[in-house]
């Protein structure tokens, strides 16, 4: 489980979290919802360690994050993180390199279900395919958890059809998944959680079947509520 | 292979194109120099022995024998050397800041590798230890390969033969770059790494602390200076001649390694506590 | 297999509905093996905890069966096949009643006219 309990950030004077709090369960696709601009990309930031935060807790599996974390948690950035330069299977190599977790398997797997060229270097591709092997690299490590931010962003339709094949396929299974999005019509029927976040708070955390069954509630019904009101 | 040598290998292989292309010019330029200058003087040899009908022994009390101390005088020596140095200072902050504003923030996937973040750091500062022993290397090597080529286009009674060590002496700058004793090697030597450290670790700041960074940073220079110089400022306001040169020489040794201590310690701590993507 | 779900109610309903539509017109067979969760929930592009929970519950209304590990498959209860045929029925029957209703038709001319265009329909 990873537990955010009450955390806060300032970025100058500007407070982009003011006491954050939700938790996502292994074997989850948890979501966090919100327009642009509401600090979805600073929370998986925090939960990577890759900003420091004011106040507030987070943990991993009931442990704060620490380099062997980096094993178990991966983050998915909007943007890929290999070097322009490199061709995918230098990218691959980077992976297999420093990470024990990385499945080469399932990593050769992924690049034949994108057919993607793995001779291609990563300043070539086209940005639906950019988006893919940055997909590849997250989810071919064998971890229990992976943050993706905004994985739909940006692409073509077809990229973002196969993408979301992704989360339904034995690539996600039985891990705990965060992603966030300010477009929930793709992956409504795929997120088992969802988080509505404003202006750096919590707005409401809710079980996405739970709230079609008990209120009769479609997700966006429930964000036009709570975003209008 | 640890990753701490995973990294070096790969800050190196980032960086390896240029600099290999800085070891190129070094050695075309310099072997060009040789032979251009030992040309030159050769023409005007010609020129004024056959022309101007001088004889040998006016020439040379009238423009001098020509040694090596002539060629490193050019632009075509000093140029290539000036250009590796200006070059790898610029360096020691770009591989940090190409982490952060290259055209994919790579700095996600150092800070998220299964490793102490203080091993990028080490790996960072090994690279340019590296580059800078491998530049120094090549010139230790050349310089004896430029000696001879000298050697083969004057002939013997118009120049004055120096030894590698005697052309190091009689060149300032040379003689910085590769000292005469050990001891010395390891003063310079860890000096300049020891600012290597502390440039990290401003870069560092202002990383982690953005505009109020660039403030700490430089704050954080003067500090290393202050502490670096303490006993020489100590000696020479307060407690005036009280030391000994040794003593002095010890202390400011012993203040060098307590700055680069300092520094790691201080970058460790902001790698895991304060850095931001 | 491609299914239209409504954002109003819970996929996993949905995903029975469907499994009884297709039980009920014969598109499956009692005793026919069905996909794995895995292979359901890529299948409807839906989550793979929804899948689960959708079999779960079939299981539980005995509409499919497991035999130790093997594959889930349809049930050959004659009873529930019965009860799943007249389920839908009645929900086709309740639903059709409720729009008739709501334009406020007498029933003798809905039925002659259902009549009319049942066999229409069956013609085409």
């Amino acid at each position: 489980m990873i537990e955010v309990k009450g955390v806060t950030k300032k970025f100058g004077r500007k407070q982009v979290l003011k006491g954050i709090s939700f938790t996502a369960e292994k074997g989850e696709i948890t979501c966090l919802i919100g327009i642009n601009g509401v600090g979805k990309t600073t929370i998986m930031n925090a939960i990577m360690a890759l900003t420091p935060i004011n106040n507030g807790q987070i943990l991993i599996n009931g442990e704060e994050i620490h380099k062997g974390s980096y094993e178990k948690i991966t983050f998915i950035p909007d943007a890929i993180t290999m070097l322009p330069q490199m061709k995918i299977s230098d990218a691959m190599q980077f992976m297999d390199d420093f990470y024990d977790c990385w499945n080469q398997k399932r990593a050769d797997e992924m690049l034949g279900f994108f057919k993607l060229d793995k001779n291609e270097r990563i300043s070539s591709l086209s940005k639906g395919n950019t988006a893919k092997v940055n997909l590849l690299l997250g989810l071919a490590m064998d971890v229990d958890y992976v943050l993706m931010d905004e994985p739909f962003s940006g692409i073509d339709i077809f990229s973002r059809e196969q993408i979301a094949e992704v989360f339904t396929s034995h690539l996600i299974e039985d891990r705990g998944v965060i992603i966030t999005t300010h477009e929930i019509n793709d992956i409504e029927h795929l997120i088992d959680k969802a988080i509505l976040l404003n202006e750096g708070v919590v707005l409401k955390e809710f079980n996405t079947e739970e709230i079609r069954e008990n209120e009769g509630k479609s997700v966006i019904d429930v964000m036009r509520e709570v975003y209008q009101s | 292979m640890s990753r701490y040598l995973k990294l070096v290998d790969f800050e190196i292989k980032r960086f390896l194109k240029i600099y290999l292309v800085l070891v190129g010019v070094t050695i075309v330029s310099q072997l060009l120099g040789v032979i251009f200058t030992s040309k030159n003087y050769l023409n005007l040899a010609n020129e004024m022995m056959y022309k101007e009908m001088l004889s040998k022994e006016t020439f040379l009390q009238q423009y001098g024998s020509f040694s090596f101390l002539q060629v490193t005088q050019t632009t075509w020596f000093v140029g290539p050397i000036a250009l590796c140095i200006v070059t790898l200072l610029i360096y020691v902050f770009f591989i940090w800041y190409r982490d952060w504003f290259g055209k994919n923030t790579f700095i996600y996937r150092l800070l998220m590798l299964p490793t102490a973040r203080l091993n990028v750091y080490l790996a960072k500062a090994t690279t340019i230890f590296l580059f800078v022993l491998g530049l120094v290397s090549i010139q230790l090597i050349l310089l004896p390969i430029e000696n001879n080529i000298l050697q083969l286009i004057i002939p013997t009674d118009l120049r004055t033969d120096l030894a590698t060590a005697e052309i190091i002496n009689s060149f300032y700058y040379l003689a910085i770059l590769f000292p005469y004793s050990f001891t010395e090697f390891l003063i310079y030597y860890g000096l300049g790494f020891m600012a290597v450290f502390v440039v990290f670790t401003s870069i560092l700041f202002e990383r982690s602390f953005r505009l109020k960074g660039v403030v700490l940073g430089v704050l954080y220079g003067g500090f290393s200076l202050l502490i670096l110089f303490s006993p020489v400022l100590i000696d020479g306001l307060i407690l005036v001649n009280f030391f000994y040169p040794l003593e002095i020489f010890l202390l400011s040794c012993l203040m060098a390694v307590i700055v680069t201590a300092m520094s790691i310690w201080l970058s460790n701590y902001l790698l895991k506590n304060k850095i931001r993507v | 297999m491609n299914v239209n779900f409504n954002n109003r109610d819970p996929v996993y309903i949905q995903v029975i509905r469907h499994f009884k539509e297709q039980i009920a017109t014969g598109s499956l067979e009692p005793g026919e093996e069905i996909s794995s969760r895995r292979e359901l929930a890529n299948k409807l592009k839906i989550n793979p905890n929804t899948a689960q929970r959708a079999y779960k519950e079939m299981e539980e209304q005995r509409l499919i069966y497991t035999e130790r590990n093997l594959p889930s498959r349809i049930t050959k209860d004659e009873q529930v096949l019965k009860a799943v045929r007249e389920e839908l029925i009645l929900q086709a029957v309740d639903s059709f009643i409720t729009s008739v209703r709501s334009i406020n038709v007498p029933l003798e001319e809905v039925l002659d006219l259902v009549k009319e265009n049942y066999e229409k329909h069956c013609d085409e």
